[in-house]
């Protein structure tokens, strides 16, 4: 026995995949080793499946070697293979109504010889798959007799029987319900943690790879795009640069993994530009006040950006429906700085600002205040409130600072109505800059 | 039964199958021990009985004591039902075997044996002695000769196109349903213009058990044994099959390879079924369903269960061709298509009575 | 509907009126289309000068011209009547299947080709579909047919060449007489007719002599199987209503076939293997001969066989309802079965 370190579970070495004439995988290089949970990301198309078909001996390499175990794939028998790696698809929907345990036994045709009958240790593994998967008292049930999530499960104890050090996952869980999805993973992460077993899962939603695997690679067009821990590889870059995604970066309070707010999708190099001219008009409100200016604004054709809401608001969820970049802070609580930050980042870059009559109160006041230093620099334009009514809950604050606020140069006021055609008014003489894209930072 | 054992036999569903097997089995053997008493002469049914038990003589003298007719009817049963007693549970054996392995390998209900137009390509075979009036005594010989061989080169093409590059499933099913037009056309201008033989070819479609010797059965016996066996053991594989060609590789079956030896070993099969007993329908579709209904999916059941239903199925036709139509011979594929058809039916509304439950 | 829309009752409506138009030009028609085939088909069946009106055997009227020089024949059994009656020089064409496939000698034994000086130039090909140019080409003057030859394909050479068809296939044995007689009226050979349908009397009364002897003499008739074709699955056999099966009644024998069901049943081995017939009877030429029967099921094993009572008959006396079937096939029938006559 040589003196060299164990080989790695999984090695990729410079592979490149070729479907006819479409390269699906490009010169990807991969070390995975025993006992990770890896985590595989990427767009649609981006080789994620490739890769793990790869690694199943599904597809051949044009250039390049896979290795399993230090062994090289393409020089595997097949039942080899299956002794080294198992495989959790996507979408297995089986049609006949086999008991859950002799289904479970199928996964272990590797290590039976031709004539052998499955024999009590065959048995004893298979009862313990499904013990580890939680359905140890389904074991003579029919498979489909059993719910989707359960019987995801199934499959995946399955899988587990094969005894395989490595286990490939394939966005196991598209068809599951969140608590489902939650659990799948959380029992392939103990077996990650407890039995050494190598997981590499193919995963879309990112939030969930970042939350159990430890390790995320990200591909793109069929390269490898990044590779390492997912609170280092997981950032807004990312997702723009990859995914074309606007997105916001937050840490999950309770598992402090890295969490992706994505927001809409980046206009591509061939968008159109922004009839209208250069930078956005930023709507200030919350409460649903903001939602009408932001409708009208947005149908005659206005770049739009707006701030800071609270998620879950109405017009939170407006400014998402139109597309429109929000500086957007958790439900109830009050502007934090990062926010704010970002809001007045918004408010830089836009040419106009509307003023939408949404109640005040100490949560969001800050919206306004945060308006002073703009007065003068662009068009401010404030909506006359259409009823009367109490909307400052700030003990006379808000009041202050919105009379201070008319009071500046360049602040108006205008009726809902007649707003687009004020703003163009306003915005007619050259605007100043020239960006035609709105763009966080 | 090593590998044919199913798993799960010590749960209640295990110990249920092989209650259904053996039943099965004993069903059988009354079949074979009652039916050559049903032929298109009414014979004595002890004397029947006498004659079967004593193997045709061989153990005791069945015609002790009796008159001069009884060396005929010696002659009768042991010559000639007998052996076409035992062609019918070899064919239907055949028959079913393949017609589950063909199921299993498509993944689809509605595979028969002849899906691969294994049946033309013998037919046309066959067509070729009925055309060329090959004399009566040759044609002992050379008819099941040229239907094996018709069938078996048909079965190679379908085989030389699953082993190369584009022999997935569907070029599979497409270069049969292609062969199978094509056989067909020629055979339909080979009989156009002989009539003759065309009323021949039609009695041969239809199947039939006439000219069952004991030295045919023996030659069928060989195959069907061999080739049906290979098969059955092939279960579990055809068991992950279903799971799908990539689930299976990856539980370490040579999806590819397994597929292909199933094809051969099952158009050997109907090859060996066809040439002695013509194209007879029904059996291949109909037993594994039976099968399937009452003991399940798991093809280590279903292939040999088929088997067994095949041959006590195209038996029962038999029986009932006599017993329907004293004195004239027909063809046994009428009564198998007969069977065949309500018993579909039947299959049909059962299902759709029984919903599954869980969606895919 | 409101009573001001509903119409008077005096009046017809519009739409009334038309549909009556309609109605009455309808059965205009219809009454010009019938009357004008039957004036058709009058004129078509009003004999021309120089030929005379005959029935044939399926009830057919014809008008034939008399004495036609040029027929053509369409079927063995015919053309042995037009020999015996001396009319073979008045045959230019006889029926065939297609060349590829046996030509002249499907239908004819090479003895009957010899005998009555066949060649392949006179084929008309009648399967698998009737060769009417052949038929042409020999510019015939009649044409006589079995229902070897479908009523529709004869139909349609007389309505497109005018070329009369006479049917001739006889339902029993007495009908032989009949289509006798009836080519002696067209051919104006009546003498030569009654000649030979005296013989054909002859012929049948020495066979019911025969079977009076038997009675008289309390021996039984010898049970028989006439078999003219075999397969894996038994004997092909003539059942009743057969010429077969009456030639076998008038041998003064009984076939084990008499009381099937079928016209021509397939006989079982085991049926026949259990019947013991004393005598077997099989067909040959056109093919056939003893060693295609060797493989017939229980062969070797009949009672008849083993005792060298299978005997051989040509399958013409068998199964072509002619005068040779009376002439030669009923005697050698005879001597068949009945192999040391009562003096």
């Amino acid at each position: 026995m040589s003196r060299s370190p164990p080989a790695p579970a999984v090695r990729l070495d410079a592979v490149s995949v070729r479907y006819g004439s479409r390269v699906a995988l490009r010169d990807v290089s991969l070390q995975v080793g025993r006992g990770e949970f890896v985590a595989l990301a990427g767009p649609n198309g981006s080789g994620k499946t490739t890769l793990l078909r790869v690694l199943l001996g599904f597809l051949v390499p044009e250039s390049g070697r896979a290795e399993l175990l230090g062994d090289d794939l393409a020089g595997l028998p097949i039942r080899e293979r299956a002794r080294r790696v198992a495989w959790v698809p996507q979408d297995e929907s089986p049609r006949d109504d086999v008991p859950i345990l002799d289904y479970v036994l199928y996964g272990r045709y590797a290590h039976l010889g031709r004539l052998e009958t499955e024999g009590a240790r065959d048995r004893e593994l298979a009862r313990d798959a499904l013990e580890s998967v939680g359905l140890a008292d389904r074991a003579g049930d029919g498979l489909l007799s059993i719910s989707g999530g359960e019987r995801q499960r199934a499959v995946l104890a399955r899988a587990l029987a094969q005894e395989a050090p490595i286990l490939l996952l394939d966005e196991p869980t598209t068809h599951l319900d969140i608590g489902h999805q939650l659990d799948l993973l959380e029992r392939v992460g103990a077996l990650s943690r407890d039995r050494g077993v190598t997981v590499i899962a193919a995963l879309h939603d990112l939030n969930l790879a970042a939350r159990f695997a430890q390790r995320i690679v990200v591909l793109s067009r069929g390269r490898l795009h990044a590779d390492g821990p997912s609170g280092a590889v997981l950032s807004e870059e990312l997702l723009a640069r990859v995914w074309g995604v606007a997105a916001d970066l937050r840490r999950d309070p309770r598992t402090g993994a890295p969490y992706l707010l994505p927001h809409r999708n980046l206009p591509g190099p061939d968008a159109p530009t922004a009839p209208s001219g250069a930078g956005p008009v930023h709507v200030v409100g919350g409460g649903g006040a903001a939602s009408p200016a932001l409708r009208l604004l947005a149908d005659r054709g206005f770049d739009l950006t707006a701030g800071a809401l609270h998620l879950l608001d109405t017009d939170s969820e407006t400014a998402e429906a139109l597309g429109v970049p929000v500086a957007i802070e958790v439900p109830f609580a009050p502007l934090g700085s990062e926010v704010r930050e970002r809001n007045r980042r918004l408010l830089a870059t836009a040419r106009a600002i509307v003023v939408a009559p949404f109640a005040v109160g100490p949560s969001n006041v800050a919206n306004l205040e945060d308006l002073l230093p703009f007065a003068g620099r662009v068009p401010i334009v404030v909506l006359v409130r259409a009823t009367d009514g109490r909307w400052d809950f700030t003990g006379g604050t808000a009041t202050a600072v919105l009379d201070e606020l008319r009071r500046r140069p360049g602040v108006v006021e205008c009726a809902l109505p007649e707003l687009a055609d004020r703003l163009r008014a306003l915005l007619a003489p050259s605007p100043l800059g020239a960006s035609a894209t709105a763009v966080s930072r | 039964m090593s590998a044919l054992a199913p798993s799960g036999a010590s749960t209640g569903r295990g110990r249920r199958r092989r209650l259904w097997l053996a039943l099965l089995l004993f069903g059988m053997a009354l079949v074979l021990l009652f039916s050559p008493l049903v032929g298109s002469v009414d014979i004595d049914p002890l004397r029947v009985l006498a004659i079967v038990l004593s193997g045709g003589g061989v153990l005791f003298n069945p015609c002790a004591g009796a008159g001069p007719t009884c060396s005929l009817d010696v002659i009768a049963v042991w010559q000639g039902r007998v052996p076409e007693v035992l062609l019918a549970v070899l064919a239907g054996a055949a028959l079913g075997i393949s017609g589950g392995a063909l199921q299993g390998i498509f993944r689809n209900p509605l595979a028969d044996p002849y899906l691969l137009g294994i049946s033309t390509g013998g037919t046309l075979g066959a067509s070729l002695v009925f055309v060329l009036n090959v004399g009566e005594a040759q044609a002992d010989l050379v008819l099941p000769l040229l239907a094996f061989l018709g069938s078996i080169l048909t079965g190679a093409a379908i085989l030389a196109v699953a082993r190369g590059r584009y022999g997935s499933v569907e070029t599979l099913l497409l270069t049969g349903v292609a062969l199978n037009a094509f056989l067909s056309s020629i055979l339909t201008v080979v009989l156009l213009y002989n009539p003759v033989g065309s009323i021949q070819v039609t009695f041969w479609l239809l199947g039939g058990l006439g000219g069952a010797t004991w030295p045919r059965d023996g030659i069928a016996f060989g195959g069907i044994l061999v080739a049906g066996t290979l098969i059955a053991i092939y279960g579990r594989e055809i068991n992950l099959l279903q799971l799908g060609n990539d689930v299976a590789q990856s539980a370490g079956v040579d999806a590819r390879r397994v597929r292909n030896r199933v094809l051969l070993l099952a158009s050997l099969a109907t090859a060996v079924a066809v040439a002695f007993t013509g194209v007879i329908g029904f059996v291949g579709l109909a037993a594994p369903h039976a099968v399937r209904r009452v003991a399940g999916p798991d093809y280590r059941v279903v292939l040999p269960g088929a088997a067994v239903v095949g041959a006590a199925f195209l038996v029962a036709a038999r029986d009932l061709s006599y017993l329907a139509f004293p004195g004239t011979v027909l063809p046994i594929g009428i009564f198998t298509s007969l069977a065949g058809a309500p018993f579909f039916f039947y299959l049909l509304y059962r299902r759709r009575q029984s919903t599954t439950m869980g969606g895919p | 509907m409101s009573l001001t829309n509903e119409p008077s009752p005096l009046a017809p409506t519009p739409r009334g009126v038309s549909t009556a138009v309609f109605a009455v030009a309808l059965l205009v028609v219809a009454g010009i289309a019938v009357a004008g085939t039957a004036v058709y088909y009058a004129a078509r069946t009003s004999s021309p000068p120089g030929s005379i009106a005959v029935t044939d055997d399926l009830g057919r009227t014809v008008s034939v011209p008399f004495d036609p020089a040029r027929v053509v024949v369409l079927s063995p059994s015919i053309m042995d009547s037009m020999y015996r009656l001396g009319l073979r020089s008045h045959v230019v064409g006889v029926d065939c299947y297609a060349a590829a496939f046996g030509g002249l000698s499907a239908d004819y034994s090479p003895d009957q080709i010899s005998l009555w000086n066949l060649s392949a130039s006179m084929c008309v090909q009648i399967a698998p579909s009737l060769d009417s140019e052949a038929l042409l080409n020999d510019s015939p003057q009649l044409v006589l047919a079995s229902t070897i030859v479908s009523v529709a394909e004869v139909e349609e050479i007389t309505t497109a060449y005018g070329i009369p068809v006479v049917m001739l296939q006889p339902p029993t044995l007495s009908g032989i007489e009949i289509d006798v007689s009836l080519l002696g009226t067209i051919f104006g050979v009546s003498s030569a007719a009654a000649q030979l349908n005296a013989q054909l009397a002859m012929g049948l009364a020495s066979a019911e002599a025969l079977a009076t002897n038997l009675t008289d003499n309390g021996t039984a008739f010898p049970t028989v199987l006439v078999t003219y074709s075999t397969d894996e699955n038994g004997y092909w056999t003539f059942g009743p209503g057969t010429f077969g099966e009456s030639l076998v009644e008038l041998a003064s024998a009984t076939s084990i076939s008499a009381n099937s069901t079928l016209p021509y049943p397939e006989l079982s081995g085991e049926t026949v293997l259990l019947a013991e017939p004393e005598y077997v009877v099989y067909g040959t030429g056109f093919g056939l001969n003893l060693t295609s029967y060797d493989a017939a099921p229980f062969w070797s094993d009949l009672n008849a066989t083993q005792h060298g009572r299978a005997i051989g008959l040509d399958s013409n006396y068998l199964t072509e309802p002619d005068p040779t079937m009376i002439l030669v096939g009923l005697p050698s029938l005879i001597a068949v079965l009945h192999p040391d006559p009562a003096p």
